[in-house]
């Protein structure tokens, strides 16, 4: 049975792994079009890229879309989450709700109501109309990662601090955002990633001005298959690699120093009580 | 002369619920106060309203002559130890000390000096740059306490601080936390349902039942007299039996179960009065044998409970339970199931008005 499930297990893995097994090796392909495995091996799509101002526009577009995206979703969703997590008020419920609608609703609804919405306010093709769009299905993700953490608060810790002096201003200052750092950056990170990796809403509404990196992706696929594709998968990937091992390493890395500064400490005091 | 802390006409509702009815109460300067009570008592409500973090519905507070209204928790000056310690996870013990100074807009240097003499009084020196989370439970039960006297509050508050320690080193808290406010003389209110942890470290007890105050009294007098039936069975163990006043001035009442019992002569009650009959289980004394003289009843044993040193015999009196503590040397002349008899002097009778 234990086997059995391992079994199962081990070939789940492989085939939630395959596309990134795929991908890599691609970028690294001297074929003319995404071909796997592929004939030979060169660095040259990754040169491509790195020169192409029809690659690097994108790129720079959509890092300035998911930033602003970023952004704006915090300001909307911080003090949103206070209040729907510690008020009570009249039409919470509802409130509620409408902060995850945007979850619900498919992207390509919201996509053509943006697109016929944004079209009459002359906001379709420019960056302002993807950031607010983005923003728009942002919010949810980064609601629910916040409000997640607000509610293991402990709210005596405010208390605390008021106690002792520090006005509620100090106090979230101080005490509540310091304590909700990690919350409110892994909220941020899940807006920017999904402002980032967003494809359906992009193509109907940043056109070529604002167009951002899945939709040229999008485009080029269909047109050509041209393999820089496969190279920014890789360097997304790697991207991504790197941002969710960051806190890890950080981790070990104070561990091992606090272990060499507890090594050289004097031992406690005979004082210290016996505990 | 008026009195350091004074609460008078307090009373709190929670919607039509009455969490506290008419509180007045009078605590002098460097006194350690207890409020003792059952959950939902209104001693934590009590107490919520002295530091600011609940408001009275009615009544006022004053501290040193100043009244407290309309000042927010952190005008107030108070200390206070949460029951869950409550400290900043994100700070080290000194930091989580200095943090009172720093919002008095005292310099870092001197702080974090003043916090590290702080910690030291507590007994953690060499603790200083831990984190909450790498201490013991007693560990931050000091840190909490130090960070909420390091800014010489006008009053210290203790919201049971001791409930998640285990018995040993509760009681070893107790004797600390006695030491420290001794030293500093920082007047203490401690809030606990535990009636022992009451009898051990305050100079005066303040008993809550339904949002009332009972009785304030000090410990002693608490125990040996208290003023209502829900006192006497409150603190400590006690055998309580209804009865009546037969002679008020040479001190004869009457109950179902031990039959007459002489009390010493109070005048505060009359003949024909319905009271309750009070004796604490250490003041029965068990023979098998009927005594010559004096007062005593019979009983059938039901349970022996031994405590080594001690022991609790439990048996009956007619349908009336009743509680025997002896000495521990004692217990040999007694075995389940069998009757025996009780005694006791007219000092150890203790009446109690029928409310």
């Amino acid at each position: 049975m234990n086997r059995l499930m391992k079994a199962i297990g081990f070939v789940v893995v492989c085939f939630i792994a395959a596309p990134l097994v795929i991908v890599v090796p691609m970028s690294f392909s001297d074929a003319r079009s995404l071909q796997f495995p592929p004939p030979g091996y060169w660095l040259g799509y990754y040169e491509a890229y790195f020169t192409d101002m029809s690659w690097l526009r994108p790129t720079w577009n959509s890092i300035l879309i998911a930033s602003a995206t970023t952004v704006l979703t915090m300001i909307l969703v911080v003090p949103a989450t206070f209040a729907l997590v510690r008020h009570k008020f009249y039409g919470k419920s509802v409130a509620n709700v409408m902060m995850l609608m945007p979850m619900a609703v498919p992207h390509i609804v919201m996509a053509v109501g943006y697109y016929s919405y944004f079209g009459q306010m002359r906001l379709v093709h420019t960056h302002l109309g993807v950031i607010l769009a983005h923003s728009c299905l942002s919010v949810p993700i980064a609601f629910l990662v916040l409000s997640a953490n607000l509610k293991g608060f402990d709210r005596t810790l405010e208390r605390a601090a008021q106690s002792l002096g520090a006005s509620p201003m100090r106090t979230f200052i101080h005490v509540t955002l310091p304590i909700l750092r990690p919350g409110l950056l892994i909220s941020a990170l899940f807006a920017f990633i999904q402002s980032f990796d967003e494809t359906v809403v992009a193509i109907f509404i940043s056109g070529r001005d604002a167009e951002t990196l899945p939709r040229k992706m999008f485009d080029s696929i269909r047109q050509e298959a041209d393999p820089v594709i496969a190279v920014i998968s890789t360097l997304l990937f790697v991207v991504v690699l790197i941002g969710l091992l960051t806190p890890y390493l950080v981790k070990a890395l104070r561990g091992r120093l606090r272990k060499t500064n507890a090594g050289s400490e004097a031992p406690p005091a005979a004082l210290a009580p016996q505990e | 002369m008026s009195s350091y802390l004074n609460l008078s006409g307090v009373n709190k509702m929670f919607g039509d619920f009455q969490a506290l009815d008419d509180v007045n109460l009078d605590i002098e300067r460097g006194e350690f106060v207890t409020f003792l009570g059952p959950s939902g008592s209104g001693k934590t409500t009590t107490l919520m309203i002295i530091a600011g973090f609940e408001q009275a519905t009615k009544g006022r507070i004053t501290i040193d002559g100043k009244p407290l209204d309309g000042l927010k928790p952190y005008q107030r000056n108070i200390g206070i130890v949460f029951q869950n310690y409550a400290l900043f996870p994100h700070k080290t013990a000194v930091e989580n000390v200095y943090f009172p100074l720093q919002m008095r807009g005292v310099g870092r240097r001197e702080g974090l000096e003043k916090a590290n003499r702080m910690l030291e009084l507590v007994g953690l020196k060499g603790f200083s740059e831990r984190h909450p989370k790498e201490l013991s439970g007693g560990q931050q039960q000091r840190v909490a306490l130090a960070r909420a006297l390091v800014f010489e509050p006008s009053l210290l508050l203790l919201d049971e601080p001791l409930g998640a320690l285990d018995k040993n080193l509760r009681e070893q808290m107790q004797i600390e936390i006695k030491r420290i406010q001794k030293r500093l003389g920082v007047t203490t209110i401690f809030v606990t349902h535990d009636q022992t942890e009451a009898m051990s470290m305050s100079d005066r007890i303040v008993v809550f039942d339904k949002g009332r105050i009972e009785q304030v009294a000090d410990p002693l007098e608490l125990y040996h007299r208290p003023n209502t039936r829900f006192v006497a069975g409150f603190v400590g163990e006690s055998n309580i039996m209804a009865g009546h006043v037969v002679d008020a001035t040479a001190g004869l009442a009457e109950c179902a179960v031990f039959g007459s019992c002489r009390y010493p002569a109070d005048d505060r009650f009359s003949n024909g009065q319905a009271v309750n009959i009070l004796i604490r289980p250490e003041h029965l004394k068990i023979s098998r044998k009927a005594p010559e003289s004096g007062e005593w009843a019979t009983m059938t044993v039901d349970t022996i409970v031994n405590y080594g040193d001690n022991a609790l015999v439990i048996g009956h009196s007619g349908d009336h339970p009743v509680r025997v503590r002896v000495l521990g040397a004692d217990v040999v002349i007694i075995k389940e199931g069998e009757d025996c008899h009780i005694s006791w002097r007219p000092e150890a009778v203790h009446i109690i008005a029928e409310t």
